[in-house]
């Protein structure tokens, strides 16, 4: 750093001092746009963690397959995709023939349905508020990697026809009980057995639809009978023999799903990563929106930059000229006013840095939201603050080195 | 060589019919190591002279050489570097930072040269040690008088080593005790052998000088070599010879030194009624009682 640069960060760190008001009041517009755009990105890279976790306690062998094209191609689309894990907003929907086919696939061990059964629950004198009843089969916990806690997962004889197998918290606000088990349910005039109860399932907030621990899992072939026809299935769950043949898998019911469609590819077949990218290309783009959104307060703060460096360029208008007839040359001149103005928006950015800091511990501490703060969100918005400066300090710099010298000695 | 020599000078303000004419063709040169009072009324051109020989500004017509290079059609970034090694200037007002202490205020020029950090509060420091105000290193120019402040921003003008010094009515704002201090400072830096030249409106301060320039609608109407420690002759006369009986007379100022210009042919009167709003005339009225006492 040259003498002359070295002099003018001094410089502008004692003006920034010496009229400290004036420059927290213009840091602000800085401070919370920093603020915002770490603290939503922050979040979103927390959520984003936290549905990768969600997808890893499935086992990383884990295939599913989505009816219609949701995914990749169609990530882009934010209205399609208010649930983000499962895909419940899918128009189109599978079918038994389409289970059937995973299941003889090559190299799949098991497959398991997912299907919503719509109807209310009532248990003795309460009514199941916040959840589902899902259709499934014998080899769900298989599937999600998943125990059962108390009691038994039903089997695929008729014997257990009529049994259910709940998430942990309708054992509690249900039944109000932590091992419910025997007790019983009605659903659409059918009575149901409590036949076990899940182990707890990690969640994230974002996806509460997809939260098992606000399911009720009933046998499919009950479903049928009770909706009268065929149960539309909103995913299918399938393993493969050894997790290393992961990708032949995918492969081979891809192959015969095409099959059975007659060729038509109105459904996806996701691997674990390929479903972990599904949900975060939403997420992210959804987070870079809110955070395009935030950006507009950095916008706002660089105006305010401007403002006050132009005050200062007036009011200094005599300096400038002493400068100039002491030997500054133009040049000089604009480096001093932008180096100013980056020092100003830099320290904006630095206690936006900790500010934004403190608000994650605050949110860890008293919220279920665990955002994360990356070294490089850090540094990109330190970065992004000194840019500001510079980019809004040059118009008012650029005022200041052009002043005629002998206008500005007389300047009052 | 001269150091500074100026030939047909002019100096067009506006354009169209609200062009003002500050300088109309002068032809100056000076040498070096003169001490040269320029005086004239206000409005005169003196200020425009002394911002062209300083390269703050740039003439309409004519040629300047300094050093002899010519300047006349430099590029602003030239100048300026041109300012920075070769001229030092003064002001009235003394024009220091008002943020910055003292030496920091001497050292401001080197900081432009690119001079260390250390090696500028070394000349600096000197500099304030050759105009007596060592002790005030660390004080802000609000704590100075007028006479250190004139002297720090002097020491300032001189810190670069700069071949001619431009003092723009350095006593302008100083009362008599302070003005010979600083005049004083400047006869010192001349005696070493620097070159000075400055604007005032006091013939008493003619005395420090080696030569006097009378100026009169931009236009050099005497040229007079002159004695140290003597008042020009020129001067002198309206010193003691133009009674300043009357407000009117004071408000006339230096422009009815003009009548006692001998080659110039003015109508003084009508222009001693057109401009009668000069500031220094209080200024020559204290002079002449003083003058008047020896």
């Amino acid at each position: 750093m040259s003498t002359l640069t070295r002099g003018n960060v001094k410089m502008a760190l004692a003006s920034v001092r010496s009229t400290k008001w004036r420059s927290l009041l213009t840091m602000l517009g800085i401070i919370i746009g920093i603020v915002s755009v770490v603290m939503v990105v922050g979040i979103g890279e927390g959520v984003k963690r936290e549905i990768a976790h969600q997808i890893d306690q499935f086992g990383k062998d884990l295939i599913t397959v989505r009816p219609g094209t949701f995914g990749a191609e169609d990530s882009n689309n934010i209205g399609a995709s208010t649930d983000l894990l499962f895909g419940l907003n899918s128009t189109t929907s599978l079918t038994e023939k389409d289970l059937k086919a995973v299941q003889e696939a090559d190299n799949v061990r098991l497959a398991a349905p997912l299907a919503i059964v719509p109807g209310s629950v009532k248990a003795d004198d309460e009514t199941m508020k916040n959840g589902l009843v899902l259709a499934t089969n014998a080899d769900l916990p298989q599937a999600l990697n998943r125990s059962v806690s108390y009691g038994d997962f039903f089997g695929s004889d008729e014997e257990t026809a009529n049994v259910a197998v709940i998430g942990r918290n309708i054992a509690q606000s249900l039944f109000h009980d932590q091992v419910p088990l025997g007790r019983s349910f009605t659903f659409r005039g059918h009575q149901f057995i409590v036949w076990g109860v899940f182990n707890e399932f990690k969640s994230t907030p974002l996806s509460p639809a997809s939260n098992f621990n606000n399911a009720i899992f009933i046998p499919y072939k009950t479903a049928e009978k009770i909706i009268g026809n065929e149960v539309q299935m909103y995913s299918i769950l399938a393993k493969p023999d050894k997790p290393e043949d992961n990708k032949a898998a995918v492969n081979s019911i891809h192959s015969s799903l095409l099959a059975t469609h007659g060729g038509e590819e109105d459904f996806r077949v996701l691997d674990h990563d390929q479903s972990v990218a599904a949900s975060s290309d939403v997420l992210e783009l959804l987070t870079t929106m809110i955070a395009a959104v935030a950006a507009i307060s950095l916008l706002v703060g660089g105006v305010g930059i401007m403002n006050i460096m132009l005050a200062s360029v007036t009011e200094r208008t005599r300096e400038i000229g002493v400068r100039k007839a002491i030997g500054a040359t133009n040049r000089q001149i604009l480096n001093q006013f932008v180096l100013e103005s980056a020092v100003l928006s830099l320290v904006g950015g630095i206690v936006g840095v900790l500010v934004s800091l403190a608000g994650v511990f605050a949110l860890r501490a008293y919220t279920s939201l665990n955002p994360v703060i990356s070294l490089e969100a850090i540094l990109l918005a330190t970065g992004v603050s000194l840019v500001i400066g510079i980019i809004f300090g040059a118009t008012p710099a650029i005022r200041a080195a052009h002043k005629d010298p002998i206008e500005a000695l007389r300047h009052e | 060589m001269s150091l500074i020599e100026l030939s047909n000078v002019s100096k067009l303000y506006g354009f169209g019919d609200a062009t003002t004419l500050a300088l109309d063709e002068v032809s100056l040169s000076i040498e070096e190591n003169e001490f040269v009072a320029i005086m004239g009324p206000s409005g005169c051109g003196k200020s425009t002279l002394m911002n062209l020989m300083g390269l703050l500004d740039r003439p309409t017509h004519g040629d300047y050489l300094l050093r002899g290079r010519y300047v006349s059609k430099l590029r602003a970034s030239q100048r300026a570097k041109i300012r920075r090694d070769t001229v030092g200037f003064v002001f009235q007002s003394f024009n220091l930072l008002p943020r910055m202490t003292v030496l920091e205020n001497v050292a401001l020029p080197l900081v432009y040269k690119g001079v260390s950090l250390n090696k500028r509060i070394k000349q600096a420091s000197a500099m304030l040690d050759r105009v007596g105000l060592r002790n005030r290193e660390y004080f802000y120019p609000r704590h100075l008088s007028g006479g250190q402040a004139q002297c720090a921003a002097i020491a300032r003008a001189l810190v670069n080593d700069p071949s001619v010094i431009i003092a723009d009515e350095p006593t302008g704002n100083l009362d008599s005790a302070n003005s010979r201090l600083v005049m004083e400072l400047l006869s010192d830096i001349h005696k070493t052998g620097g070159t000075i030249l400055f604007v005032t409106h006091n013939p008493e301060l003619t005395r420090y000088a080696t030569r006097v320039v009378y100026m009169h609608d931009g236009a050099v109407i005497h040229d007079e070599q002159t004695v140290i420690g003597e008042v020009a002759a020129t001067a002198r006369r309206i010193m003691f010879t133009v009674p300043t009986k009357t407000e009117e007379d004071d408000l006339a100022g230096v422009s009815l030194l003009m009548k006692h210009v001998p080659d110039a042919t003015l109508d003084t009167d009508e222009s001693a009624k057109k401009s009668p709003k000069k500031k220094a005339k209080p200024r020559v009225k204290s002079k002449k009682t003083k003058g008047s006492k020896k």
